[in-house]
């Protein structure tokens, strides 16, 4: 189920009401919004469920083993081989395909004609975020961070619908002790989450879906047909459009918890004002940032191995980064473009002081060119779009509202942040009644800009 | 990648008061209100046109309800009013509709409608020159190809516009996803692809359709013609064979219908059998300007649904995991087929 549907605009009011009815009654407050997530995920095919319901089992199985266990090689053992078993579960649905063509070209061009069988799985939606959330959980048992949680809460912070096909990831430690007793009636962030919402909505609806609609689709699509001018703008308006649309779905995610009485880890800071790579990672998916950190980069060591292991390490992160948005070169190339741009910003750091401007004008720069091989269908296409950049000739999709929509939302970025919270905070304010028209009166102007093939989903919802 | 002291939440940075959780549903049942007084009728169709299953029957157990209201109330129309400047689509105001003529059953639709009908005039349009070897006949110019359909079209439109976009081919791809000749809820492809015809004079139409077929058809006495008997099969082919002499604008353009590779699901098979059949039949008064190009014993010799095949000598996935559409390297050895077809019409096409 999509947020921006009629489905969820049927299933959200009748799941935030019993939820809040049954909010004190944990014992049925809890199967039922673990019900109504199911229902939520069913909605993209029912069978996905099990897959679900397969991770919770095992992840929560092997935690309990790991904490009941006095033996730290048992538990060292467990928790490798729940690592292994959730990358493996990722690895099929995700990557066999793509390993699959690869190694059997491989096999082909060096003549050995055992080619591994191949088979069209379909990709459970948002298979990745359950994947880290549920690789968090187990780790951090094992870390000694939490104790095993009850089943049901374990199952509950896997399949909970605000955050479940796109993040944002939460970490269980930040997640499961909201569960272990019932949220305060009293003290609900209304206005916040029905600000985040809104924000959200005309982010996806009304910028991404415009942007990709008018200008990225068709020239990502076919580079060929367009020249310099259409391809630059197309390379702004998609940072614009991944923008929007992820930071968008999170937007709204963060905004229905906290309707429902829950709190978020923030995901996104105004990413396009960043001056370093650094803190591009800061401000851009930051609980993917955070937990590669935490799971990836600090257990390879970080920087305490010397220089060419930090080098070595900020590499694997991020292109292992890369490909943890699909399976494709394109996503390789991407997290590489990163690395690389954090291994430079390592090695210079404290020996070229550029003026902040300046860093941040290269940095944006390098941050838009590395998403044309992550937008790109292929290598080969990305490789057609950079060279159309060198072929000037006329601009024929620049129109007036995507130039504005396309540089307004970057600029929003650049502007200090007080006076746009300060409107928010007098927003967050008004009167439920008030907050509610108003919400029907966004979603009314939003829903005008739909067209008729409806509302695309969430680019994240593939990774 | 520096260690963050602590991980940011939402509510760290200034936030409005407090409320309580009744206010919480207060508010989102005053926007659910709103939305159902000024949008019941939209909700109501939205669930119309949904396929069949349990998201359906909800959403209509709200919509047809708040349609009612809707109905009697003037809310709606003046928030279109309002509204409507935003709106991305072009009105589809054009002639042309499937269903404005007077629901007839078969009988009729296979006999009316304009150059619809089976005894289609015979025309000089109906002989290509170059076919008859007419001394100094000359391939047309191809400058203009629209690519079309539902679902099924993409990526094949976006391959195809690459492939061309070399030889000052303007590529004009108009995909319709969830619509179908047999669902006119959504898009009704009669006055589209009159509207198609009119506004892009296209010299080439590549038409890929067929995902979202099966539904019935108005028949006579207000019955229904259910899918997928040679009843179903008429009216399809009528209706078909009405966008195909739209699309051939008199014999000025050429048309290229692909027929459906079969599915994994029986139940969809069946289906795919009887659109096939429907487009064989639909073509055949204009057989010097529309090719039906032969996808299903491409992607399904002997009617047997398979996951992969042999492409440039490599066993290759070429259906998507749903089992009705192909992929992209299956979209590809389609886009291969068109293209040889179009080089042998039209004079500009490279390599």
């Amino acid at each position: 189920m999509v947020f921006p549907t009629v489905q969820f605009a049927v299933f959200f009011p009748i799941v935030l009401a019993l939820s809040w009815a049954l909010m004190r009654r944990q014992n049925v407050w809890k199967p039922f919004v673990l019900a109504a997530s199911y229902v939520f995920y069913a909605a993209a095919n029912p069978l996905f469920c099990v897959m679900i319901a397969a991770v919770t089992v095992g992840n929560q199985a092997c935690a309990q083993l790991i904490h009941r266990s006095p033996d730290a090689r048992v538990r060292k053992r467990t928790v490798v081989l729940a690592v292994a078993l959730n990358l493996a579960t990722l690895g099929v649905f995700k990557y066999y395909g793509f390993f699959a063509t690869e190694i059997n070209g491989l096999l082909d061009s060096a003549g050995l004609g055992l080619p591994l069988p191949l088979a069209a799985i379909a990709l459970p939606v948002g298979i990745s975020f359950i994947i880290f959330q549920a690789i968090s959980y187990t780790v951090d048992v094992y870390r000694g961070l939490i104790t095993p949680a009850t089943t049901i809460d374990v199952a509950l912070y896997l399949s909970f619908f605000p955050h479940l096909v796109a993040g944002p990831i939460v970490r269980a430690r930040e997640f499961i002790p909201q569960l272990q007793s019932p949220r305060d009636p009293r003290k609900v962030a209304v206005g916040a989450g029905v600000a985040l919402i809104l924000i959200g909505l005309v982010k996806k609806v009304a910028i991404a879906d415009f942007l990709a609609r008018e200008i990225v689709d068709p020239v990502f699509g076919v580079p060929q047909a367009y020249a310099a001018p259409d391809v630059l703008l197309a390379s702004y308006a998609y940072a614009v459009q991944i923008f929007c649309d992820f930071s968008g779905y999170t937007d709204i995610a963060i905004g229905l918890a906290l309707l429902m009485g829950f709190v978020f880890p923030q995901n996104f800071d105004r990413p396009y004002r960043a001056a370093s790579f650094g803190e591009f990672w800061r401000r851009w998916h930051m609980t993917l940032s955070r937990f590669l950190r935490d799971f990836l980069y600090i257990p390879l060591g970080g920087n305490r191995g010397g220089k060419w292991k930090t080098i070595r390490n900020l590499m694997i992160t991020m292109v292992l980064g890369g490909l943890w948005h699909g399976a494709a070169w394109g996503f390789v190339l991407w997290g590489a473009i990163h690395g690389t741009a954090l291994v430079v910003e390592h090695q210079f750091r404290g020996k070229v002081k550029l003026p902040r401007w300046l860093g941040w004008l290269l940095i944006f720069h390098i941050v838009v060119l590395a998403w044309i091989p992550f937008r790109a269908p292929d290598l080969d296409l990305a490789g057609v779009y950079v060279a159309r950049l060198a072929d000037w000739g006329p601009a024929t999709l620049w129109t007036a509202p995507v130039v504005i929509v396309t540089f307004l939302v970057i600029a929003l970025q650049l502007a200090p942040a007080r006076p746009m919270d300060a409107l928010r905070v007098r927003f967050e304010a008004l009167h439920p009644v008030a907050l509610g028209a108003s919400m029907a009166t966004v979603i009314l102007l939003v829903a005008a800009t739909v067209s008729s093939q409806g509302v695309p989903p969430f680019i994240y919802f593939a990774f | 990648m520096s260690t963050v002291e602590r991980d940011p939440f939402i509510l760290d940075r200034p936030t409005g008061r407090r409320l309580r959780a009744r206010d919480s549903v207060v508010c989102v049942f005053v926007a659910a209100l709103l939305l159902l007084l000024l949008q019941g009728e939209s909700i109501r169709s939205t669930g119309e046109k949904m396929d069949p299953g349990i998201q359906r029957t909800a959403v209509l157990a709200v919509g047809e309800p708040a349609g009612w209201l809707a109905d009697r109330l003037p809310l709606a129309d003046a928030v279109d009013d309002v509204t409507s400047y935003l709106s991305p689509d072009d009105d589809l105001t054009g002639g042309g509709a499937f269903n404005a003529a007077p629901a007839a059953g078969p009988a009729a639709a296979a006999g009316g409608g304009t150059g619809g009908g089976a005894s289609a005039p015979i025309t000089t349009d109906s002989f290509d020159p170059t076919e008859l070897g007419v001394n100094g006949a000359k391939l047309p110019q191809l400058k203009t190809l629209l690519v079309t359909g539902d679902s099924l079209v993409q990526p094949l439109d976006v391959q195809l516009a690459r492939r061309v976009a070399g030889d000052g081919v303007q590529t004009v791809r108009d995909a319709h996803l969830g619509t179908g000749i047999s669902k006119t809820g959504i898009v009704d492809w009669g006055v589209l692809s009159t509207q198609q015809a009119k506004d892009r004079s296209p010299d080439a139409v590549v038409m890929f359709m067929g995902a979202n077929e099966g539904f019935p058809f108005p028949g006579a006495g207000g019955k229904s013609i259910e899918c997928c008997g040679p009843e179903w099969a008429v009216v399809y082919a009528t209706r078909a064979r009405r966008m195909m002499d739209t699309y051939r604008r008199r014999g000025a353009a050429r048309v290229y219908w692909l027929t459906l590779p079969l599915p994994r699901d029986a139940r969809a098979q069946t289906v795919a059998r009887a659109v096939n059949a429907a487009i064989a039949v639909a073509a055949q008064p204009f057989r010097s300007q529309v090719r039906v190009l032969d996808m299903t014993s491409v992607f399904t010799p002997g009617g047997r649904y398979r996951v992969a095949q042999d492409v440039s000598g490599r066993e290759t996935i070429v259906r998507r995991p749903d089992g009705i559409h192909l992929n992209d390297a299956g979209s590809a050895v389609a886009t291969g087929i068109v293209l040889q077809r179009l080089r042998a019409d039209f004079e500009t096409l490279g390599s």
